[in-house]
């Protein structure tokens, strides 16, 4: 076989492929047969894959940034992989599809322009001057690299420009202005009196009503399905076990001799190191300078500046930090002990050399009594060892719970509870275990609702495991009738309340319609009435329902007014009189309300241009998911 | 192919090889190098060009803001004629002159700004993106010179991205032209559109055009 591969490979055929294999990648680099072909890719787009991994960043960003949004109103279903992944995909998608049109386009930006861009960037800047240690630290902790964070904002940058380009150069031409200045600033003059709800008066509901109303509604008065669970709860708590008093006084132990409890000291120190052409007598008289200095009074920090050979701390007083009795070579740290704060030390020998030591301040570390510390250190205890026989005995419940057939026997060989809950429906709301959605998600399952088997011990909370077997399985049924009586005697009293009032209403409509004034009508029935000159649509003054209603009305022919009725479900009803309409004009608009419709406009054109134009790539594109 | 039986052979061979087809070997390694250079180093050129025509689009827009903020247009203006002179051909340049049709029309000098867009439709590729959004543009300057039917004509085409948009405008214009019932049943259609898209778009004054129109138009059905 090697002779046949020797054989080929002499061709001039094969001779001119290996020589242009070694050209591309002279030229190109290994890059272009290495790239590409990525297997892990989730979706193409015009051919271009996204990523797994990239799909996953955009699914973390989407919950972190839910996470602080929302705070502690979140539901935590919200945070599932399984919603937020299409989410996710779909505004990649359309990311890619936007960048993809900007590359046809021919956008691009320079190295240049990103530099300057990050250079910009608040964030990344201290007292006004760009700072690159702050520059990595906060790009590692939002997880880019310094390439992958200048490719996002390059890409960035182009979407920009892309949208500022065409969208942002949208505009309004004068006669537009014009003509929604004649309807938006539109002006209705408008008399309107109110009628309040009429009491509901239930007792006058007969039995008969009651009944028809029942039988003719049954879809309003059903019982959603349901089902009552027998179950077993696990918690740490039942595991507590008193402390045994040894173990305590261990823990104490332990815990003083932690390092939050002990004596620490602050040191400086002057050091002198022996030179290597230096003779003992030498150094022995800079070790007597430094003495005589000291002793003379003169200021620590300056002898350390004056004469240290430690480097690192001679120019700041020969600060070494604080020491718990253990940081320093033993002779100095025998020093240390023995030293007054603030007072200086007499030479010191080590294997570095000399060392005149100062304490310059002392932090005691007084342990609590045992008595102090024994509630957290009895629970800490308590929790430890209580956790560990919980995972042992949700084992146990585990494999039990899989053997039978109900929960009984496992209840009794635990030596557990069995305990029955209230009906419960697939969406029930509550405190407690059984609220959990994945418990409720289990109890409706086909396994456990239908098949009659125990569910899985499921985790409910922190350290808390349920498993439940249905007891009673509820069907959607009709509430029977004497349980919903009242409800549907109210319902039809409040009906018929309202109904009486719109009678009322139009009554007084047509009396108005007739030539009588609202002013009248109102007196008449003893209700107030208002009138408001030059509403503008969404005016404040009036109420909303009122001016919607308002502005739906065609405007009055000749001296007739329009009259119209208004029943809201509370059972308030209002009798409106539209006497004079007349439209807006942009010359009398102030030039702050000018300038508003001006980007009003801009700003509908533009976002329903960039509506369309997604909408028109992505239908355009050939997408491909995975 | 024979086999070579010394090493003597394979040399002579090669050398035969050689002599026979070198000096063809030799150019066409020669032709593919400097095509490959060639076509590298053009590449190298678009890029330098886009990157420069980029830079000076974001510092247009820098100057376009200053404007919106009171600042002279001179800076803009020369920003915007470099970037047309010099990069003719480049998206760069059809923003730019995309902008300057807008500070026209905010200027109120409507034929500067049927220039501009003009300028930008004989550059674009017909079909694209941008040429169907300046020629949605030039209809509504068009209009708001008063030549209603040449932008109803440039208004009819539905077959672009931008249909919503362009139903919108020609409701404008039609208004304009006090057909009624007709602006009508444009504005419906343009609401019918935006009511597909994701995103609920929230266009109030179509809202308000409509709501109006309606009331108005069925009352005169009535009376007739």
């Amino acid at each position: 076989m090697l002779q046949d591969i020797r054989k080929s490979t002499q061709g001039t055929a094969a001779k001119v492929v290996i020589g242009l294999i070694v050209l591309s990648f002279a030229l190109f680099g290994i890059e272009s047969i290495l790239v590409g072909g990525s297997d892990n890719s989730i979706a193409e787009i015009n051919g271009e894959p996204i990523a797994a991994q990239e799909l996953q960043q955009a699914v973390d960003l989407q919950r972190r940034q839910l996470i602080s949004m929302l705070g502690d109103n979140l539901d935590p279903a919200m945070l599932e992989e399984q919603r937020l992944r299409p989410q996710a995909l779909d505004s990649l998608i359309g990311r890619r599809v936007m960048l993809q049109h900007a590359a046809d386009l021919g956008l691009a930006t320079s190295s240049e322009q990103l530099g300057a861009v990050v250079a910009g960037m608040e964030q990344f800047q201290i007292d006004g001057e760009f700072s690159p240690e702050r520059y990595r630290s906060l790009l590692a902790s939002a997880g880019y690299t310094p390439a992958s964070f200048r490719n996002a904002l390059g890409e960035d940058i182009l979407l920009g420009q892309l949208q500022a380009g065409l969208l942002g150069s949208e505009f309004a031409t004068a006669s537009e202005l014009a003509l929604n200045a004649r309807f938006l600033a539109e002006q209705r003059d408008v008399r309107y009196l109110t009628l309040p709800p009429l009491e509901a008066d239930v007792a006058a509901v007969s039995d008969e009503a009651i009944e028809a109303h029942y039988r003719d509604n049954p879809e309003a008065y059903t019982r959603p399905e349901s089902v009552v669970l027998n179950y077993l709860v696990l918690t740490a708590e039942d595991f507590f076990q008193p402390v045994d008093e040894a173990a305590l006084q261990e823990a104490y132990q332990l815990e003083i001799g932690s390092y939050q409890y002990q004596d620490e000291s602050r040191v400086s120190h002057v050091l002198l190191e022996p030179g290597s052409d230096q003779s003992k007598a030498d150094f022995q008289s800079r070790v007597d300078e430094v003495q005589s200095a000291l002793d003379a009074g003169r200021d620590f920090a300056e002898v350390a500046e004056a004469y240290s050979d430690d480097i690192g701390s001679a120019s700041s007083g020969g600060d070494l930090g604080f020491t718990a009795g253990d940081a320093f070579p033993e002779p100095m740290e025998t020093a240390i002990a023995e030293l007054e704060e603030g007072a200086v030390s007499g030479p010191v020998e080590t294997d570095a050399g000399v060392h005149f030591i100062k304490v310059t301040e002392r932090r005691s570390g007084e342990a609590p009594d045992f008595e102090e510390l024994r509630p957290m250190l009895e629970q800490r205890l308590q929790q430890r060892e209580a956790q560990a026989a919980l995972l042992s005995t949700v084992e146990e419940l585990r494999d039990l719970a899989f053997m039978a057939d109900g929960l009984a026997q496992p209840a009794e060989k635990l030596g557990l509870e069995l305990q029955r809950s209230e009906p419960l429906t697939r969406d029930a709301r509550g405190e407690g275990p059984l609220y959990a959605r994945a418990v409720l998600e289990a109890a409706f399952s086909e396994e456990v609702l239908e098949e009659g088997h125990n569910s899985e011990v499921i985790e409910a909370g922190p350290e808390q495991f349920v498993v439940v077997h249905v007891a009673e399985h509820r069907e959607p049924a009709q509430r029977p009738l004497d349980e919903v009586r009242e409800e549907i005697a109210r319902t039809i009293a409040e009906e018929r309340a309202r109904e009486a009032r719109l009678a009322e209403a139009e009554a007084a409509a047509e009396a108005i319609r007739g030539g009588e004034s609202v002013e009248s009508v109102a007196r008449r029935l003893g209700v107030d009435w208002q009138v408001e000159l030059g509403a503008r649509r969404n005016s404040p003054a009036l109420p909303r329902a009122l001016s919607q209603r308002l502005f739906s009305l065609p405007a009055p022919q000749g001296d007739a007014s329009v009259v119209d009725v208004l029943l809201a479900d509370s059972g308030e009803a209002r009798v409106l009189e539209l006497v004079r309409v007349s439209p807006g004009s942009l010359e009398q608009m102030p030039a702050a309300e000018q300038q508003q419709l001006r980007q009003q406009l801009r700003g509908e054109y533009g976002q329903t241009l960039q509506a369309e134009q997604r909408q028109g790539l992505r239908e355009r594109a050939e997408i491909t998911v995975l | 192919m024979e086999a070579y039986r010394t090493e003597e052979e394979q040399v002579e061979a090669l050398k035969r090889w050689w002599q026979e087809n070198g000096r063809s070997t030799v150019i066409a390694v020669a032709v593919a190098l400097s095509a490959a250079f060639g076509w590298q180093g053009w590449q190298r050129y678009q890029e330098s060009q886009a990157a420069e025509a980029s830079t000076l689009f974001t510092q247009l827009m820098e100057s376009a803001a200053a404007v919106e903020e009171g600042a002279e247009a001179g800076r803009f203006q020369e920003l915007a004629a470099t970037l047309r002179e010099q990069f003719p051909r480049s998206s760069y340049a059809q923003f730019a002159a995309l902008h300057e049709a807008r500070v026209a029309v905010a200027a109120g000098r409507s034929a500067e700004a049927e220039g501009d867009l003009r300028w930008v439709l004989s550059r674009a590729d017909t079909g694209s993106d941008i040429h169907q959004v300046a020629q949605l543009r030039l209809a509504r300057v068009l209009a708001d010179r008063g030549q209603t039917d040449e932008a109803l004509t440039l208004l009819q085409s539905g077959t672009g991205y931008y249909r919503a948009a362009t139903a919108l405008a020609r409701g404008d214009v039609l208004l304009q032209a006090q057909r009624e019932a007709e602006a009508l049943a444009a504005y419906r259609e343009a609401q019918a559109l935006l009511s597909e898209y994701p995103g609920q778009l929230q266009v109030d004054t179509l809202a308000a055009k409509l709501q109006l129109l309606s009331a108005g138009l069925d009352t005169e059905q009535e009376a007739e």
